[in-house]
């Protein structure tokens, strides 16, 4: 009943994320009125970015933050859960409802792309792994950061750090790209970073079954440091009053 | 009350507590070096003036927040501990719930987090519902609830799984009479099952109805604690003499605090109207030459200003 309870707290915590969800979905069909030819558009990779990269910032927006800025976890954190329960099932709440929405929003673009025949479907449920697979290494991101970040600006702070780790990047890679400074840095971001690049990779069938495997196995291990990092933050975390 | 002779586990300890909040160059010490010692069955009033570090204190045995020194047990856990937790319940000065959810959807929220089974969370949702009078909103979103509605409510949260420490900070905040009447009932009733009640209101009146054992916290120490020390300046005794008899009279009264003194008389702290008979024989016993004798009975409130406006000039 605890698990049940805090998993679906995530879905019912704001009436926003329905409308979020609703929004996200709806998103997808106008889309197919444009008359994208079928090697142009790939759908794959347009839900692993539309929903596995952006959809999980906009659910988890102060998931944590909220209720600690709003004085919640002032109740929530006298109840006999342990603070990584309250961690791990909010997270397996955000997994779970990316699973629904992307077997969803999947459902959707088959039906839509089988009627009009517009843009491509190549290799559609490895998107669709790679879709959950991003979504839960940046809904773990996310999360975590909101343990320490008040209100909903977790989000905002995860693409202000992606924004600004990927500038630098463009830079090296313009005036120093055989440095070994950049190649450092390349590494640094692809293997700590939510793993985007490597899951593009599988989704375009562009590594071999071991590596796809290993892509795999990284991204889930990715989310659960990232986890980890949150839960750890989350056990030092004090939940102090305004006043006194 | 304190000394925990009742229970071999007391239900608070806490040793030397001291709690500095640190932001940037500045530090606060909100507690410094409490100790305590709570058994059950009790209820305690938490007094004191803003900034003393009531809700701090409360916070600390809550688990909330961590003390800089010392240690905090909670029916000989530590505090925080899961355990510790599974015995307490909390209400915070302005709680805040999920506005989506109704009172019961809230209820049954927290009673799962309690691990409760199915068939025990309708139960206690209801039994719940029904003591604190909710159930005519059982079903209406938190979010259009006054600020009574949801102390309401915090109290019922409280008492999910039937807790044997419950600390409330300004509970009866929003409440009107009624509701206070009844929060009163409550906390009466909880107390008759054993259970241990500290509750920290501004409101001082309504603690002298709950209970004769206090806290007093002073810029973040216990200023005084125990009930007889609370009861034994309880009145105010207003000797009038002949003059030159009062410093007579002080010697004499040895036993009893001295509060005023001038020309024509003196003050003393008494019990109550029991002490009076004492007091005068053992004046007149002496030959002291007494015009008047009054009894100006001190409520709490009256009490701890003047513990409070007395502490402050020392």
């Amino acid at each position: 009943m605890k698990a049940h309870a805090l998993i679906i707290e995530t879905f019912r915590r704001r009436q926003a994320i329905l409308i979020i969800h609703l929004a996200w979905l709806g998103a997808y069909a106008p889309l197919f009125l444009i008359p994208f030819p079928p090697k142009a558009w790939q759908w794959g990779g347009f839900l692993f970015a539309w929903s596995g990269c952006l959809l999980p910032l906009a659910l988890s927006a102060g998931i944590f933050g909220h209720d600690i800025a709003s004085g919640r976890m002032r109740l929530l954190a006298t109840e006999p859960v342990r603070l990584w329960e309250f961690y791990l099932y909010r997270l397996l709440g955000l997994s779970l409802q990316a699973a629904v929405h992307l077997l969803t929003a999947g459902t959707l673009i088959l039906v839509l792309q089988r009627l009009t025949g517009r843009g491509n479907i190549d290799r559609f449920a490895v998107w669709l792994l790679a879709s959950w697979l991003i979504f839960s290494a940046w809904a773990a991101l996310s999360t975590s950061v909101s343990v320490v970040v008040s209100r909903e600006h977790n989000s905002m702070l995860v693409v202000l750090a992606t924004i600004a780790a990927t500038f630098p990047l463009y830079m090296l890679l313009l005036f120093f790209e055989d440095s070994i400074g950049t190649k450092i840095y390349i590494v640094v971001l692809r293997y700590a970073g939510p793993p985007v690049e490597l899951l593009v990779r599988l989704g375009r069938g562009r590594c071999s079954l071991p590596g796809g495997l290993g892509s795999i196995a990284h991204s889930l291990l990715l989310t659960a440091f990232y986890a980890a990092i949150g839960i750890l933050l989350l056990n030092r975390r004090e939940f102090t009053a305004i006043k006194d | 009350m304190n000394g925990g002779e009742k229970d071999a586990v007391p239900v608070i300890e806490c040793r030397e507590v001291t709690k500095v909040y640190r932001g940037g160059k500045t530090a606060v010490r909100a507690l410094d070096r409490v100790s305590l010692r709570v058994s059950g069955g009790t209820i305690i009033g938490l007094i004191g003036p803003n900034g003393a570090g009531k809700t701090t204190f409360l916070s600390l045995i809550a688990g909330l927040i961590f003390p800089t020194g010392g240690t905090i047990r909670v029916c000989g856990h530590p505090a925080r501990s899961l355990e510790a937790r599974r015995s307490l319940g909390y209400i915070p000065e302005s709680p805040a719930f999920l506005a989506r959810y109704s009172a019961r959807a809230m209820l049954e929220y927290h009673a799962a987090l309690h691990g409760l089974s199915r068939a025990a969370i309708r139960e206690e949702t209801d039994r719940l519902l029904a003591q604190l009078r909710l159930e005519e909103y059982a079903d209406r979103a938190v979010g259009g609830f006054s600020l009574g509605m949801r102390q309401r409510l915090a109290l019922a949260i409280a008492l999910l799984d039937r807790p044997r420490l419950l600390l409330l900070d300004e509970p009866s905040n929003g409440l009107d009479p009624l509701g206070v009447i009844e929060l009163r009932q409550v906390l009466l009733e909880v107390q008759r099952t054993g259970a241990t009640v500290i509750i920290s209101s501004h409101r001082l009146g309504e603690l002298e109805r709950l209970t004769s054992d206090y806290v007093f916290l002073h810029q973040g120490r216990i200023v005084e604690f125990a009930s007889e020390l609370a009861a034994g300046q309880m009145g105010r005794l207003r000797i009038e003499l002949l003059p030159g008899s009062p410093l007579v009279a002080e010697e004499l009264l040895t036993s009893y605090r001295p509060l005023e003194m001038s020309e024509a008389g003196l003050v003393v702290g008494v019990g109550g109207v029991q002490d009076v008979p004492r007091v005068v024989s053992s004046l007149v016993q002496a030959g002291v030459q007494i015009t008047g004798v009054a009894l100006e009975a001190q409520d709490i409130e009256q009490t701890f200003v003047r513990l409070y406006q007395e502490g402050d000039g020392s």
